[in-house]
């Protein structure tokens, strides 16, 4: 997505009106795009109040409630019990007290985000790790069928996870795996390798094979021409892969629903629950997925000029 | 690309010189493992993982769906009971409401990123200052979580006090807006957030199509007096269809098996307005443990979806040309 420097032609140029008017239509596009998202960054700084009111406040006391009340869990008690307690140690017990409150624990919504980052990273490790060799294997050597296994590992990326999730309920049930983090990398590494496969085949194809050939001529093995000359050069390929494998297995729902229940459930199939456990408690919810889509929003725009490829398995790639 | 480290390497490796005079056949010997036994090496364990993840349980689904099995019952004996499922399910009237209810949101979501997407692509394609930055933006949507999305738009369309209810009502006084819980306003809403969060990804594929048309065609077709319509009709679009075909191909696929927004934001609902395939198979697999029963639903929407991927790769490998 760069800004496209035009090759300046008289003819092919837009006009400065016609320019105009399309910077103000995309511009507009934008702004009413990021209106729910902006607004959920928001109603995480409500109270509960203000955010049910009506109408919609745009200005308001901002508060920290919503995030005291995501990573906790409350207890409604009496005044008398409150005050027996003594004064309120922490500014977030008084902001709970203030709703005639006590926090009776951390809630597990630190655990669950963790739980997003330990399989997120753990699979995305192991797919690119996977990857990275299969796409090397594929990009460099004769392999018999390669187009047809190409497509096999594309095929299985295909498949509605609902379809594939009772035989792995199944099998995870009797292997012990189900509602544990090991059980979620490999499959969330199964999904991810098909993507780690096309795209890195795409860098690596770009890498010029004189640099590999020189290497060996040099008295390299293959493997240390390999390691100590396409890895390198494959670096920038690798972390852009890493981040697509990263944000899938972050944004995975279908699976951690069917699969996880206590241990190893990840953050999507608990930020609806949040709603549940306080009332309507939108702040808190507005906050858990503020915290939750912040890491992708930076990555998207760290990734803005590889999306294309990523998005189409890098079959386009301008 | 790092164009320093190749050139880096380049100036360490006094031998690519020499590697350029030498004939490939001769490079290539190398010390060490045989290339066959490398790439077999390199390859094995990725195939491996997806034998056992992806397509031994496939293997099962389809040997599950020929059975009464019930999961919720492991103990019951297991009974081959031939293509009773696969009768039962297209004997079914609810099924083809299901797929029905798919149908009008693959259609619709189609039908309207597409124009979207593509009029966008057209506009961005015209290099304002900031396009870069407005692009990027424009982006985000599409890689957020999907159901994490359905959970916060069940907040902006609450009826009463939600945030597009009000906005809509700015513009025509039409009263509480109840997107989700009304029988004719729920299809719309999730084709609105499926709009919201999958027309970047149509745009995205326009206007790489767009960049790829030569600037000598504009030329030519001003020489011979073209006007901007003849210009996008004989031009612009026959270069864009195969991107376009491209996005709508992969994007109606996941369509197709849609599952964690509409969950979240519906769940199928009302009644089953909004029930989509996948949503039914997850039902019936989990809720109501018919096991043999949703293999079979589940066999039948993998073909469907394979069909479709086989047709996918095609078309991906033609826009590669």
């Amino acid at each position: 997505m760069s800004s496209g420097k035009t090759v300046a032609h008289s003819v092919v140029d837009p006009t400065p009106a016609g320019r105009r008017f399309a910077a103000l239509l995309v511009v507009l596009y934008a702004l009413i795009a990021m209106v729910p998202l902006v607004w959920i960054l928001l109603t995480g700084f409500k109270s509960p109040p203000d955010s049910i009111s009506y109408p919609p406040k745009v200005v308001f006391q901002p508060t920290l409630e919503g995030y005291v009340n995501l990573f906790t869990t409350r207890s409604r008690q009496t005044d008398e019990y409150i005050e027996s307690l003594g004064p309120p140690t922490t500014w977030y017990d008084d902001l709970v007290r203030s709703r005639n409150m006590v926090i009776t624990g951390p809630s597990r919504f630190a655990d669950r985000y963790m739980n997003s980052i330990i399989i997120g990273f753990g699979s995305t490790f192991l797919a690119v790790l996977l990857g990275t060799l299969a796409a090397y294997g594929f990009s460099r050597f004769k392999v018999p069928l390669k187009d047809d296994l190409l497509f096999f590992i594309l095929s299985t990326r295909m498949m509605p996870p609902i379809a594939v999730a009772i035989p792995i309920y199944l099998m995870y049930r009797t292997l012990g795996l189900s509602d544990t983090a090991l059980g979620m990398i490999l499959l969330y590494t199964a999904v991810n390798v098909s993507l780690a496969v096309w795209l890195l085949k795409g860098f690596i194809d770009e890498i010029p094979m004189e640099y590999e050939e020189a290497a060996v001529v040099d008295g390299y093995s293959r493997l240390q021409a390999f390691w100590k000359v396409v890895l390198p050069q494959a670096r920038a390929g690798i972390a852009a892969t890493a981040i697509f494998c990263l944000i899938f297995a972050w944004n995975e729902y279908a699976f951690a629903l069917l699969l996880t229940s206590g241990e190893a459930q990840t953050a999507p199939p608990f930020i609806p629950i949040i709603i549940g456990e306080g009332g309507l408690d939108w702040p808190a919810v507005a906050a858990g997925t503020t915290l939750f889509l912040l890491p992708i929003v930076v990555f998207t725009v760290l990734l803005r000029r590889q999306l294309l490829r990523g998005i189409t398995f890098g079959a386009v790639r301008k | 690309m790092s164009n320093q480290g190749i050139e880096k390497i380049a100036g360490e490796s006094i031998a690519v010189a020499a590697a350029r005079a030498t004939p490939p056949r001769l490079a290539y010997r190398a010390r060490g493992l045989s290339d066959r036994a490398i790439a077999w090496i390199f390859i094995a364990p990725t195939i491996v993982l997806l034998l056992a993840i992806n397509i031994f349980p496939l293997i099962w689904t389809v040997y599950l769906s020929f059975t009464n099995f019930r999961a919720n019952q492991p103990g019951r004996p297991v009974q081959w009971i031939g293509t009773r499922n696969y009768e039962r399910l297209l004997g079914s009237e609810d099924i083809w409401g299901y797929l029905q209810a798919t149908a009008h949101f693959v259609c619709w979501t189609m039908i309207i990123q597409v124009l979207l997407g593509l009029g966008l692509a057209l506009l961005i394609n015209k290099n304002f200052k900031g396009n870069g930055f407005w692009t990027t933006v424009i982006l985000i949507p599409m890689m957020l979580s999907p159901a994490v999305v359905g959970v916060f738009w069940t907040y902006l369309y609450q009826p009463q006090t939600g945030i597009f209810s009000y906005i809509v009502n700015i513009f025509a006084n039409v009263g509480p807006l109840d997107m989700i819980g009304s029988v004719d306003l729920a299809p719309w809403s999730i084709i609105i957030v499926d709009t919201w969060m999958w027309t970047p990804y149509i745009m995205l594929l326009c206007l790489a199509g767009l960049r790829s048309i030569p600037d000598y065609l504009y030329e030519a077709a001003e020489v011979d007096r073209a006007n901007s319509w003849q210009k996008f009709w004989y031009i612009t679009l026959p270069r864009v269809l195969p991107f376009l075909m491209l996005a709508v191909l992969f994007r109606g696929i996941e369509n197709f098996k849609m599952f964690d927004m509409v969950v979240e934001l519906t769940s199928g609902g009302p009644g089953s307005i909004t029930e989509l395939a996948s949503i039914n198979l997850k039902r019936e697999a989990f809720e109501k443990w018919r096991t043999g029963y949703s293999s079979a639903f589940a066999v039948i929407l993998f073909v469907t979806v394979f069909g479709l991927g086989n047709i996918y790769v095609k078309a991906l490998n033609k826009v590669k040309q």
